[in-house]
Parts: structure tokens; sequence; C-alpha cells
């Protein structure tokens, strides 16, 4: 008996089959490799009795699904089926490389899931492996190590575990779809224990973490030399304190002896930081901040302790240690690290916001189950579900349903947009009115938010020109203030007031002490990393330090046309009636609109959308015929009719009248008529207009009123160039540009000696944004890494431009305060600690307020820079 | 003046002769990057108050495969940034991060960390 190929049709002898199939119960025989393939895709379109449930209670086999990646094409899977077949126990292979999913059907007893990984990875393919690190509370006995890893391992879909009694931590491989995380947690659980949230892999949250811990590292250090630097400033300053002046020479010795033993464990143990850093520092023949620390604190003790030890070698009186700038310096500047590294924290909320966009879990179908799953467990091809108001996980295309969603997070458009079957949706949108499900296409760092979360991150730790020479001035900053404190000592010790030595050495230890590379190296970086932090909020992707410095100083700002200013889409603008018309404006529109429908121009769609706008409904046409270079003529209702230009109604010799006048008119104003005839006899004009955007004017506006010319460049022709210039205020119109010269023109402007920035979509204006000093690209959703582009204004707004050049001169500013303060702080600070004001007002610093004023000038420069976080632009483009 | 103060002064200008000579003048020791099977340069960089090696030469036109090791909590050190060729990573405290990118021209290029502290210098050849 012949069975019949359900794909192909064909009759073919069960023996000769190429292949078969069970599917429902029933068994299917098929001629070629390329029938069974179309059927495995979907087996449930060639199933023509589907009376049984599918369950069949004789077979054992398993299904699973595999996600794996660089799988081939169809023709090209042989080796890898081939490879799996050859393990017992399996029976069908499926390989769909377009889903990268392979699926696998197989005899749970004979052979596992890791050995059908383990063959797939044999010959050079990955799979989709989730691995997470699940910590266990308490975890004390080495033999229970044992337990929670075999426990974990016969859970169904774990490849391996294992448990580190160390680290407290059980690191799994396992496959998303088969285990979750729950069944992990539960299979620790079995055995007493207590699973501990997975510390985040999310590198802001470790990042967090670890500033929180060093924070607290550097506050008990603080402490501790507070502690100290107590007792030891009481005794250093034996004449001001009641109850321990009166005290005997003889006890106040033995308090400076016991300062000088306090002392050591805050050198080495709050102050290990400068010492091992200055050590590390100095073999690399380099020397910051740490050497200036260091050497002033341990010179300080060194002199104090040679000063209680042998005070005879000393003049009467001068052999006074101060230990106390030793406890207290040390004090102070671990605080400032550690206030600095709490205002550093603030700084990245930028980045923090940003990720907080991203839905936390996703509802995915996994052999047919909804589940949920935390959002990066979320594969490529795995199908998911979205409900109303929910956000959507990751990019991706919709397979089922349809529904509005609200892009304006990362697109500005405000309006919900509509999505059905086909169309792409994009992770961290928001679901508004219906149910949908889509195929994931991008997750984890492909996702187009954490393509924005990178580059902003990227631009955040990237410099700008400024910071070029704060860095070459500190890298002579260090070796230039030893040189002064050695020569403070030598001058204060040849020249200097008695006793000499002691002011010798005060006077050099405070110039160490006072000088603050740290404010200059800090000045630029956490201002940019603020400034680029707050243009991202407000839908600003600035590139590079680079181009926010530019930025700042535009003096031109020239915008394209069309899509920038204008919409970049024609729309309806004017419906008009000649005298002797026959119908009214809605049945001129309504007939244009049936043609128009059946047309491919692009003129035509604007029409079409206008009459359905105005909900009208619209005709069958008849006798349609596009005449090129004139218009088209058809046949609607009965009526024949015609739309075009002045040359088909001259061609059909149609009498205008007065329209023509009118259609001049329309012409000026820069849009574009279409004269329309019904029956041989002028009825009307429909014209159609690239629309300008609302706020387009405005944006303008204010751009002029900041002091930058606004320059319009367009390849149309220059009436109707001028028209929109005019409407939205701009004097200076480049038209009729052909695309290849627009660089040129802006090479152009350039050499009227001005700083250009251009502002266009990213792929037709390329060259000319990468000409412009600041090219700044328009563009919407996911095409936020537009290469030619210093700026992307991810919100289609023109205020953006506005908004782009505020946080710019915001930014530039700070980093100005910035760098101004840390090089007036350090020029005036280390030479009043010289004791330059000594020979006139016979000032001298103290080393201690030296080190409260270095230890507050970093966190000083950190705080300027939060102060932007409080930028608000002109425009809140939300 | 007092033979001591003569003594101070001369000792000031040998300092100033050598701090000036020791941290501007000596030539610093340069690690030469070789080649692995794969044909990238790779380095393994330490970060402890400094990096081990800071002075690299490798060769234009072949990937340069860097592997950090923070071997300290200071939070100074905790991103690395390479700003002539556009390339940062944070680095965690005890993690191995890599970065790779391909220099084409030759020079000398800095890397450091964010506020400059650390330095360290790139000699493509």
């Amino acid at each position: 008996m012949t069975q019949r190929d359900p794909v192909c049709g064909m009759e073919i002898e069960p023996q000769s089959a190429f292949a078969k199939r069970e599917h429902m119960g029933q068994t299917f025989y098929f001629c070629s490799d390329s029938c069974v393939d179309q059927f495995d895709a979907d087996p449930h379109n060639y199933v023509m009795t589907s009376a049984t449930t599918g369950f069949n209670p004789e077979r054992t086999l398993t299904r699973i699904e595999l996600p794996v990646s660089g799988l081939p094409l169809k023709e090209h899977s042989t080796h890898l089926k081939a490879t799996l077949h050859a393990l017992e126990g399996v029976d069908v292979v499926k390989v769909n490389g377009a889903a990268g999913r392979l699926e696998v059907q197989y005899d749970a007893q004979k052979v596992d899931v890791a050995r059908l990984v383990s063959a797939v990875k044999s010959i050079g393919f990955q799979v989709g492996v989730t691995r997470v690190k699940i910590g266990i509370e308490n975890l004390r006995c080495a033999s229970c190590v044992n337990f929670i890893e075999d426990e974990l391992k016969s859970t169904p879909g774990v490849l391996s575990a294992t448990v580190d009694i160390a680290t407290q931590e059980a690191s799994v491989d396992y496959l998303p779809q088969k285990a979750t995380l729950s069944q992990l947690n539960a299979a620790i659980e079995a055995w007493g224990y207590k699973p501990r949230p997975a510390s985040s892999d999310a590198p802001v949250d470790k990042q967090e973490e670890a500033h929180a811990r060093e924070y607290s590292r550097l506050m008990k250090m603080f402490w501790f030399a507070a502690i100290v630097s107590v007792p030891v400033l009481l005794f250093a300053y034996p004449q001001y304190v009641p109850v321990i002046r009166d005290l005997s020479m003889e006890t106040i010795r033995w308090a400076w002896i016991l300062s000088a033993l306090a002392t050591l464990p805050v050198l080495f143990y709050s102050g290990y930081d400068f010492f091992t850093g200055a050590w590390a520092a100095f073999k690399h023949r380099s020397a910051n901040m740490n050497t200036l620390i260091a050497l002033g604190t341990g010179a300080a003790w060194l002199y104090s302790t040679f000063a209680i030890a042998f005070p005879s070698v000393f003049p009467e009186g001068t052999s006074e240690p101060f230990y106390d700038v030793v406890a207290v310096v040390i004090a102070l500047v671990v605080l400032g690290q550690a206030l600095e590294l709490r205002a550093k924290g603030q700084s990245s909320s930028a980045i923090k916001k940003l990720l907080g966009l991203q839905a936390k879990t996703a509802r995915v179908i996994r052999d047919g189950k909804e589940m949920d799953i935390p959002v990066e467990e979320v594969l490529v091809g795995d199908v998911i579900q979205v409900r109303p108001g929910e956000k959507i996980p990751v990019d991706g295309v919709i397979v089922e349903g349809s529904s509005a969603v609200d892009e304006s997070m990362l697109t500005g458009e405000s309006l919900p947009v509509s999505k059905k079957k086909g169309d792409e949706v994009i992770g961290a949108t928001l679901n508004k009115t219906g149910a949908f499900k889509f195929r994931a296409t991008k997750v984890g760092k492909d996702t187009a938010l954490a393509q924005i979360v990178k580059m902003v991150q990227d631009a955040q730790n990237s410099k700008a020109p400024i910071a070029r020479l704060a860095d070459t001035i500190s890298g002579y900053f260090v070796p230039i203030v030893m040189i002064l404190a050695v020569w403070t000592f030598v001058t204060w010790f040849a020249i200097g007031p008695q006793p000499q030595l002691v002011y010798a050495l005060v006077t050099s230890v405070t110039v160490l002490i006072i000088a603050c590379p740290c404010a200059l190296g800090l000045a630029t970086p956490m201002s940019l990393m603020v400034g680029i932090g707050k243009g991202a909020e407000h839908g600003i992707l600035i590139r590079s330090g680079e181009a926010l410095q530019t930025a700042r100083a535009i003096q031109t700002v020239v915008l394209d046309k069309t899509g920038t200013i204008t919409k970049g889409k024609p729309e309806l603008t004017d419906t008009v009636l000649s005298e002797q018309s026959s119908v009214d404006g809605e049945q001129l529109l309504r007939l244009a609109a049936s043609v128009e429908k059946v047309s491919e121009h692009p003129l035509a769609q604007a029409i079409v959308e206008g009459a359905q706008a105005q909900k009208l409904e619209l005709t069958e046409v008849k006798d349609f015929d596009a005449i090129p270079g004139h218009g088209v003529s058809a046949k609607v209702e009965g009526r024949s009719i015609l739309i075009g230009n002045l040359k088909l109604m001259n061609r059909e010799k149609i009498a205008l009248g007065s329209l023509e006048e009118q259609s001049k008119s329309i012409a000026d104003d820069g849009k574009t008529p279409m004269y329309i005839a019904l029956d041989g006899e002028a009825a009307g004009i429909i014209a159609v207009a690239d629309t300008v955007k609302e706020d387009s004017a405005e944006a303008i506006k204010v751009l002029q009123n900041m002091g930058i010319e606004v320059v319009m460049i367009t390849g149309d022709n220059r009436r109707t160039a001028e028209a929109i210039a005019r409407r939205v205020g701009i004097t200076r119109v480049l038209a009729e540009v052909l695309p290849e010269d627009k660089a040129n023109n802006i090479h152009l402007l350039q050499a009227e000696g001005k700083k250009v920035a251009m502002v266009g979509d990213g792929i037709n204006d390329a060259p000319a944004l990468a000409q412009a000093d600041v090219g700044l690209a328009i563009g919407t959703g996911t095409d936020v890494a537009i290469e030619a582009s210093d700026i992307t204004l991810i919100k289609g707004s023109l205020k953006g431009v506005v908004t782009a050049i505020e946080v710019s001169r915001a930014t530039m500013k700070n980093i100005y305060q910035n760098l101004v303060g840390a090089f007036f702080y350090n020029t005036l600070g280390v030479p009043v600690a010289m004791g330059l004001l000594f020979p006139f007002f016979g000032v001298l610093l103290s080393p201690l307020i030296a080190g409260a004023a270095m230890a507050f000038s970093s966190v000083t420069v950190v705080g300027n820079a939060n102060r932007l976080r409080g930028f608000k632009p002109k425009f809140s483009v939300r | 003046m007092s033979n001591l103060q003569i003594f101070v002064i001369l000792s000031g200008i040998v300092m100033t002769i050598l701090i000036a000579w020791y941290f501007w003048f000596a030539p610093k020791a340069q690690t030469r990057v070789a080649l692995s099977e794969s044909g990238a340069q790779e380095v393994a960089i330490t970060v402890k108050g400094g990096y081990t090696p800071d002075v690299i030469v490798v060769q234009k036109g072949r990937p340069v495969r860097l592997t950090f090791t923070r071997q300290e909590s200071s939070a100074c050190s905790e991103k690395v940034l390479f700003p002539d060729f556009n390339q940062n990573a944070l680095l965690p405290e005890g993690e191995q991060v890599t970065l790779e990118f391909t220099p084409d021209k030759a020079g000398e290029y800095g890397f450091q960390c964010q506020m400059g502290m650390l330095r360290g210098k790139l000699i493509v050849e």
C-alpha cells in the first residue's frame, strides 16, 4: 500500500520512504529531506485528521528544545543531525536555523540532556545555557556541599552544579526552558539551607556594592584615626589645655611616647592606602597624591620621634613632637575620600534611571506553558506574552495579536504607536491596550536600551579635550610639589627664624599636604559624567566628551529641511473647488482618494490618509492608468477622473479658469497642488505638503535668541524651501543642494570661520554630519547608534538641539569652574603653605588646616559636579 | 652661614636633581608584548597602586588584548580608560577584565584611571 507524502502529495512506498515521522498518533512518510523539514517546521499544518489528543501513552520520548547559536541553515545541518542520532536513545532531531532552535526527542532512560548538550558542543556549536550563582546562607559543613551539589544536579535541566563553601555560593549551569530558578532554590532548601538571592551581575549594582564596601572600609579607617587624634591632639598643645597644662613635663613626655605608639597603627592601618600607593607609584617612577600624603605624614612622625628620643640634639624648648599632624591629616584625608566616594555614587544616577526602564521579568511561552522568568534568562527566539499595561521586556517582532505601544521613553513619540503582526517592538516600552505575543530578536546587551546605556557609559568615560590639559599638568604636578617642599625646607633652614629646624619641617610638611592633584584630576571627568548622564535623561545621547565640548561653541546650526524641520512625510493641506465644480469638497476628496488608493506615488498616500482622517468611504476604481510625468486617469462611480499636473490638464484640453492662479499661490506656499478634472471639466485642486513639525518654529526661535545663526539646507527648489523657511523664521536658506554637495556646503560655512553644527537624519546626511564640527542626528527608536553623528537626539523634536547645546554649555561651565577652582586652590595654597606670607604678616598655615583644605577641595569638585544634576532644560521634552 | 646650612642647601640641590631625574628623565622599563598563537598581542596587567607593567610596547595593525586584574579596593582605580581608542572598562576587584582593540597608527598612547592618578603608556610601533 502506498502512502501519501503530506507535504508534496506524492504517493510513495513506506519501505522506500526517505524518512518517517510520528505525529499525534499518525505515521507520515516523506519523499525527500526538504519535505521532512517543511513538515517538521510545523507538523500541525499537515495533520488531516486530528481527532486524537496527540497523547500516546506508549511513547516514553522526552522532547526538548535547545537554544543553539550559530546553527546552520537546513541544508548544512546533516552533520549536526548525524552526531545527535549517533547517540543511543535519540529519536528525532529537528533543526531550525532561523530561530536558532534545536529540537530533540529522546528516550530519557537512555540518554540525558547533559550528553545531548556536550554532543552539540563537540562539533562546535554553543548551547544557550544559563549560569546562575545562588548564595547559600550559613553553609558550614563540607559534606553538605556534596549533598546540595547532587540535589542540584538531579534537578531536570541542570547540566552542572558546584558549591563553593568559601564563597557560600552555588554556581549552576542549567537550561532555562527545563528548570527555573525556584526549582534550584527548592533543591537547596531540600537540605535545610536558605538560598540567598544571587548577587546581581549587573555592573552598575556590582559597582554600587563595591562602593558601599569601600565606603565602610574608609569610614572604619577614618573613625580609628579620628579617635586616636583626640588624645594626641590634646597632648600636642599642652599649654592650651586645662588640666593637661598643669601636668609635669615628665608626664607629658610619657604621653608623647604613647602618642608615638598610638599613631603608628594610624599610619599603617588608616594610612595603609597612602603608603602602599606611594610605594607602588614610586616603583613605576611616578608620584601622585598618595606620595604627598605618605611623605608628609611619614616625615612628621619620624621628626617627632627623633625629637622626643634625642631632645638634647635640639635647642632648648624646641624638641616638641607633632604627632597630631599624623593622626589628624590621615583622618581628614580618609574622610574626604569617603565623602568623595559617596558623592560619586550620585553622579551615576542617570545610568540607573535608564536601567530602571527595563522590565524585570518576562512571561515566556516554552513547551506550550507560560512562565515568568527573569528578563536576563530570555533567549533569542523565545515567544513572549505581553498583556495590556505591561512593559515589553526585550526587542522583538510581533507574531500574534496587536496593540498600541507607548514608546515615548525611547523615541519621544508622545502618541502610542499601533503595532500588529510582523511589526517590531522595542524592549522597555509600554504596552497600552491589547495583548500580543512576540518573538524575541534581541536580548541582553543587544537590545536598543542596552545599547543606549552602553553608549552613554562610553561617553561618560571618554575625555573632553580640555581634560588633556589638566592631565598634562598633573603629570608634572607632584614632583614639582616635592621639589618645592625641598626648597621650602632649605630656605627656612638657611634664613628662617629660630627654631629653624621646626619651622623648616612644619612648612615643608604643610606644602606636601596642601597640594591636591586630585582636584585637578577629578575636575573634568566628574562633570562630564553628570552632564552626559543629564543629556541622556532628556533624550540626548552625546557620544563623547569632545562632542560635548565642541557643542558649547556652536555659532551656526544647519538644519536639514525634510525630516528635521518638517515631518518628512507629505500631508493633505488644501482642497480647492472650481467655480463650475459639480461636487463638494468632501466628494472631491473622496473620489480623488479612491483613485490614489490604487496609485503607489508617495503623494497619493497623503491624499488617502487625508480622506481616511475625515472618515470618508473610498469606492471601487476601474480603468486605472498612470501617465508618467503627468498624473493618473481612472473611472470612479461611472465618472471619468483625471488627477495630475498642468501638463496633464493641457494635454486633455481642460479649461482651468481661475484654478491656475490659485494653484500658483498654493505652490508659492511650498505645497504641491494637483488638479482634478471630472468628466472633462476642471473640478478643483488638492494640495499636499510636507508639514512643519509643531515645535520647529519655537525651537528655532530659541536657538536664534541664544545668538546662534540658523541655516536651512535642502535639495528642494528655492520657492518651496523659502516658503517653509518663512514659516519657521529662518532667513538663510541653502536650496537646491544635491545630497552629495551638502557636506561641501557645510565646509563653506566653516570657511566663514564658524563652528557649525549640522542637524539631519543619520542616513542621508551622514557626510554632512561628519563634516560639521558637531553632527546631530535625529533618530528615533532603535537606530540609536547612528555612526556619523556626535550627538543623537532620540526624540524627533528640534527642541533637542536646544537642549543639547544647553547641556553642553552648562557642563562646560561646570568644568571650567572646577578647573579654575582646583588651579587657584593649588596656586594659592602652596605658596601660603611655603610661608610666603610670613615675612609680611607673620602668617603660617597649620598643617592641620592644610590637611582639611586638601581633603575638602576634592569633595568640593565632586559636589560642584553634582550641582549639574539640578540642570533643567528650557524645554522639558518628556 | 654655618657648615650645616651649606650642607642643607647642597642637599636641597641634590634632592631636586634626584627628583627630576627619577620621575622625568630616567628611562622607564618597557614591556614588549609577544604574539600569542591566535595572532593577538596579549598582556596581563595588575592594577595595584599603579599598572604593572605600565609601559607596554605593541606592534601596530594587530589586535591587542589587555587583561586587567585589579587587586585593591581603592575606588580610584575602578576604571581604566584608553581615551585615544575610546575604550574603557570597569574593573571589579579581583576579576579579570579584558579589553581588546587594534591600534592602527604608531605612536604613544596613554592609559589611566578615571582621574589620572594611575597612568600607563601603550607604545605602538
